[in-house]
């Protein structure tokens, strides 16, 4: 580890530091593993920059020499992609999620607040120092945490524009620390299992340090239990969770533990087996009892059904089929899967079923794909299984890049072994004998875990020549997305496999005549994937009895935003918007009022409360001039401005547009232009109506889908907020959200307690102890520190031009 | 064989036809702009725009392959709307100018910059001719003009304007031979032939042509680019070589390729007004190949490709290729090669090929 910082620090003392000799044998290396085949670009560019930090111009030189890739490919892949960096970046990143649920919670106050701690300005991204780079990534998909910041792999939730010193330091600090070790259970005898669940959500809730202790525990007292890393729970704003399965079955679950919880938890419900140790775990108990009043509030002491309502409340809803077993199962294991039936659906196909009696079954169940345009999946799966083609690939889009929504990431996560069964029956129903998995580099957990279940079902048998003694034989790989939205569209999807920039082409030729390579490819969204093997193990029956008479089955959300439980949740079609956020999400937190949830992200729309009782279903979504999308579901409140709402998702697909078509390159760089007016109260009506009738066009004259629905979040705020829109072109933010548009004061209130002075990061508030603190709007930047820490409430923020 | 509609007739049309083809073997005529026969499709400027009654949808022409029972609609107010909105957009980033603010303040229209051009080649005769053609002999001396065209000239904001009016004074003494006011009775007779024919001095205010808005300094550097840097300045013409080096600090800020640009043509044709506000976040960049003779103007592209999808196979002479995405792509050479070292050999197919005056020749204008 040293050695390798040593490394990297030495490249970036000075910004050529890398001799031309190293950068062209590293290049070498890299191409002699990759190939130099064209189609590798992307590969053969995240390998020099893992290896070197960034792209040097020189290796990009040598790159063009000893492969077939030319100049202008190379060119543009490697200027398209955001992952891939020009100019090196510090030591550690810090990357500032800006998903839609971290925006409402104020992550431009933070990503503002970490560049002041580290002194970087607008020209660079690197501290002076080269020990960190801040980056603002699309979505960690963390959205019930929010708002997320990640430094490096470590994952800090619920982050505050004050916390930015102490994070850093924090971050110092833990990078001595050792990694956990887990350690294989002992014995047939257990008296207990112990799950935690290890999504990207619960590490970064803290779940790790959680299960160190329990290690701890185990050790300190030498238990006979079962520690098992469990997937994504769901209950992701309440993480960690631990659950514990005693010897009779007795399942109890805890929320939110906290490290110095573990050990009570643990000898609640597990004895140790040794006397000696017997006593020391009374004797703690009882010193526990007298020496403190901790024990009284503590979770141990709560009777089971208080303790675990708040889960009931939000799993009592939901209906699982792509998430079932949720909380049970171990990613990682393959035998476990197969315990619970999985993989059957699969023998079934290959030993006994026809493919057209499989696609039968599918027309049968109604499943729709789930990428957001919900195409029924049996029209898609026949017209790649009639193709004369011998050769067809199916891929497995993973490319999940909505702020603000994580399901394909927490399926990735939790059910790999799910995904590979759905996609290696699609292979075998379409008659593919590849598959590919499209993971978005920003998921290196989903990658990992992926990667980790493909090589079991190599060594079990299940991929790999002759599945289950049949003819059929299928190879799955994984291709890792480079940072581009608009690759989650199949034909940018295809064209960024294929080693060129990701921009869409016009369909038809559909993928499933003419995809990858000129091959038939099958293009299914992760969820769909997972859906597959319970419709075959259940009958179509099943899932076509789950939903509304158009939209069948379950679709996963990802609840977050304003609602006080946020997480994964998978519900039945055609329940209401309002059941979601009120029974599953328990209302909008904090006591504000339920304004509007934010349905299907960048090309979805915001449904004001007073339509709220409309059901999940493709069709009434659509009616709406929202759309399912992906799955996001982002709960607003009263706080939240509409108007902010677009320019945040406008700022979002304008940055994430490919730049190929006219309407969705410059169309919306003019609507992100009259809402930023909008936003600084700059905007008269006409342009209000200039923005509407723009929206009109680039919905109908954008190119791919990204660009048609990249309208949405605007057409749907003025169709249904137009008196919050209006309010704008008079210089007022109703809500105050719109920074130009308020100003920090102090009311009367204020004691002069001076913690805002001290707080102040720009010397905006001069230090007066014991009199009214008064802030200097000249030096201000309304960063919201002064506001978070008042003790008395006594900052306000009123419009300027009120 | 396809059953389609095309406004309202109806024919047969085999399987992997493009609408635009089907429609053209009809006889009705749609726009384009990055499409080109025998070139790759690309679909990106999205002028051939069409409507399918049948779904109730706006396609492409240009791409979109025709389908069972589509009901077609090649013109009408909407899909007229939509074009004139694409075209409009693709104004808004197009940050040039199709004219010289020097000629469209001439009352006159003369064409200065091109004269500029004549004359730093060192082509006399050339810029004469084209004074003759396109002045009236009162206006050829330009000694009752207040000198709109120097006041206006971009050149004075950085130092001081070019001068036009001399140097058309040298060329019109230089033509008659003397410098009295009198004009000889041949240009006389020729004055009246002309006058009729004579385009009309507002011509230049009143066609279609795209402006640049308000420019920064940044930019305006990169104009300076399009002069010989370091060269002589006179106030006073005497000479035929004064004159040349004198026009060597014209800033061309006219359009290479205004009498040739696809762009330009559609505008006009659609009545399209150049938008108010452009969007100055295109900026302008000037690259100049002083060996091939290669001009490339990153703000008048309009990221059509064509010159890149020509360019693709080619493997011994690098070619231009987009950099980054959204709405900051960027035409450029690779980030490996020097622009000095693309496009030796192709630079003439690329210029033929540009719908806007982005790809031009340094030296000369482009012929239609």
């Amino acid at each position: 580890m040293n050695k390798e910082q040593n490394d990297i620090e030495t490249r970036c003392d000075n910004c050529s530091p890398l001799n031309e000799e190293e950068i062209r044998k590293t290049v070498e290396e890299v191409v002699g593993q990759t190939g130099r085949d064209g189609e590798k670009v992307i590969l053969i560019l995240q390998e020099v920059q893992k290896r070197l930090n960034f792209l040097p111009s020189e290796a990009l030189k040598h790159i063009c020499r000893i492969t077939d890739i030319t100049p202008g490919q190379l060119s543009g892949v490697a200027t398209f992609y955001s992952q891939f960096r020009h100019i090196p970046a510090g030591e550690h990143i810090i990357k500032i999620c800006t998903g839609t649920a971290c925006h409402v919670k104020g992550s431009t106050l933070i990503s503002d607040s970490f560049k002041r701690t580290l002194g970087i300005d607008e020209s660079t991204s690197t501290s002076i120092d080269k020990l960190f780079s801040v980056e603002e990534v699309a979505c960690l998909g963390c959205c019930t945490l929010a708002p997320v910041v990640q430094i490096d792999n470590k994952t800090y939730g619920h982050v505050r524009p004050n916390q930015t010193e102490e994070i850093i330091n924090d971050f110092l600090n833990s990078m001595d620390k050792k990694g956990v070790t887990e350690e294989p259970p002992e014995g047939d005898q257990i008296d207990a299992e112990v799950r935690i669940g290890l999504g990207s959500c619960c590490v970064a809730g803290g779940s790790r340090e959680v299960l160190e202790s329990v290690m701890e525990v185990k050790k300190d007292y030498e238990l006979n239990i079962r520690l098992k890393a469990v997937g994504c729970v769901g209950v992701c704003n309440q993480t960690p969770l631990l659950e514990i399965v005693t010897g009779d079955h007795l399942h109890s679950r805890y929320v939110n533990v906290r490290k110095e919880q573990v050990e009570e938890i643990i000898l609640k419900h597990v004895k140790p087996r040794n006397i000696s140790k017997r006593i020391k775990s009374g004797i703690t108990d009882i010193a526990n009892t007298f020496l403190s009043d901790k024990m009284l509030k503590s979770p141990v002491n709560l009777p089971g059904e208080v303790r675990e309502k708040y889960l009931d409340g939000f799993l009592n809803y939901q209906y699982h089929i792509a998430t079932i077993h949720s909380g049970v199962l171990s990613p990682d294991s393959f035998d476990e899967y197969t315990l619970f039936g999985g993989f059957s659906a699969l023998e079934k196909c290959v030993r006994y079923l026809d493919p057209r009696n499989i696609i039968d079954q599918f027309l049968q169940s109604g499943l729709r794909g789930r990428g957001g345009a919900g195409f029924p999946l049996a029209r898609k799966w026949e017209t790649t299984m009639n193709s004369a083609d011998s050769t067809k690939y199916v891929v497995c889009n993973g490319d999940e890049g909505d702020p603000g929504a994580f399901m394909d990431r927490m399926l990735l996560e939790s059910f790999p072994f799910r995904i590979i069964e759905g996609m290696t029956i699609a292979g075998f129903v379409t008659g593919a004998s590849s598959g590919i998995f499209y993971i978005r580099a920003e998921y290196p957990l989903a990658v990992s875990r992926v990667r980790h279940a493909i090589e079991v079902c190599y060594e079990k048998g299940v991929l790999g020549k002759n599945i289950y003694g049949s003819s059929f034989s299928f190879d799955i790989s994984i291709f890792e997305g480079a940072g581009a939205f608009v690759c989650g569209e199949e034909t940018a999807l295809i064209a960024s496999l294929e080693g060129r920039r990701g921009t869409p082409h016009l369909r038809p030729p559909y993928p499933a005549e003419k995809g990858y390579r000129g091959h038939p490819t099958l293009v299914n969204n992760v969820e769909t994937l997972a859906s597959v093997p319970w419709i075959l193990n259940n009958g179509s029956d099943a899932f076509r009895s789950v939903g509304t008479p158009a939209s069948k089955g379950t679709k996963v959300f990802a609840l977050a935003g304003k609602v006080a439980r946020g997480g994964l949740i998978e519900v039945p079609m055609g329940i209401t918007i309002r059941d979601i956020v009120e029974k599953i999400g328990g209302g909008v937190a904090g006591n504000r009022k339920f304004k509007a949830v934010q349905i299907g992200g960048p090309s979805g729309g915001c449904i004001p409360e007073s339509m709220a009782d409309t059901p999940v279903d493709f069709e009434e979504l659509n009616k709406l001039g929202a759309m399912m999308g992906s799955g996001g579901l982002v709960v607003l409140d009263d706080t939240d401005c509409m108007v902010d709402m677009a320019k945040y998702f406008l700022l979002f697909t304008h940055r994430q547009s490919c730049g190929k078509c006219t309407f969705c390159r410059v169309g919306t760089k003019v609507m992100l232009d009259i809402i930023d007016r909008l936003s600084k109260g700059t905007a008269t009506l006409a342009d209000l109506n200039e923005l509407e009738e723009l929206c009109n066009s680039v919905r109908d004259g954008s190119l791919c889908g990204l660009g048609k629905t990249a309208p949405n979040p605007v057409l749907t705020g003025i169709r249904y907020f137009r008196e919050e829109y209006e309010a704008h072109t008079r210089g007022i933010c109703p809500t105050g959200k719109c920074r130009d548009l308020i100003k920090y004061v102090i009311t009367d209130r204020c004691n002069g307690c001076t913690i805002c002075s001290l707080q102040c990061p720009v010397d905006a508030i001069p230090y007066t102890p014991y009199e009214k603190h008064v802030i200097d709007h000249s030096l201000c930047t309304k960063c919201d520190n002064c506001r978070i820490v008042c003790p008395v409430s006594a900052i306000e923020t009123p419009n300027v031009n009120a | 064989m396809l059953k389609i509609r095309i406004d309202n007739t109806g024919y047969e049309v085999p399987e992997g036809t493009t609408i635009l083809d089907a429609a053209g073997k009809a006889g009705k005529e749609i726009p384009t702009l990055c499409h080109k026969d025998g070139v790759t499709h690309y679909t990106s400027c999205m002028v051939c725009m069409i409507k399918d009654r049948h779904t109730d949808k706006f396609l492409p022409s240009c791409s979109a392959l025709v389908q069972d029972g589509m009901d077609i609609v090649t013109s009408g107010d909407e899909v007229t709307e939509i074009r004139k909105k694409a075209v409009a957009l693709l104004l808004t980033e197009h940050r040039a100018e199709c004219e010289a603010p020097c000629r469209i303040v001439c009352p006159a229209g003369l064409n200065i910059p091109l004269m500029n051009r004549h004359l730093s080649a060192g082509d006399m005769k050339a810029a004469s001719e084209l004074s003759r053609s396109e002045l009236t002999a009162e206006e050829f001396r330009c000694i009752s003009c207040p000198g709109y065209c120097e006041n206006a000239c971009r050149r004075k904001k950085t130092d001081t304007p070019v001068s036009i009016r001399n140097i058309q004074l040298f060329i019109y003494s230089s033509i008659s031979g003397d410098k009295t006011i009198q004009r000889p009775d041949k240009q006389q007779s020729e004055k009246t032939e002309k006058s009729t024919k004579a385009i009309d001095p507002g011509h230049v205010r009143n066609q279609f042509s795209s402006r640049t808005g308000k420019l920064e300094e940044a930019e305006m550097l990169e104009w300076l680019k399009e002069c010989e840097p370091g060269i002589p300045r006179h106030r006073e013409i005497p000479s035929f070589d004064m004159a040349g080096e004198e026009a060597k600090s014209c800033m061309h800020c006219d359009c290479r390729a205004a009498g040739d640009c696809r762009l330009r043509d559609l505008a006009k044709h659609m009545a399209v007004k150049d938008p108010r506000g452009k969007i100055t976040g295109s900026p302008i960049t000037k690259k100049i190949n002083h060996q091939t003779g290669l001009i490339f103007e990153s703000a008048k592209c309009v990221k059509c490709a064509l010159c890149v999808r020509i360019c693709e196979d080619s493997t011994d002479d690098p070619a231009l290729c987009f950099l980054h995405r959204g709405f900051v792509t960027v035409l450029s050479e690779p980030v490996t090669e020097s622009f000095e070292n693309v496009l030796r050999k192709q630079a003439d197919a690329v210029i033929k090929i540009c719908p806007t005056g982005a790809l031009s020749w340094f030296g000369k204008a482009r012929e239609a």
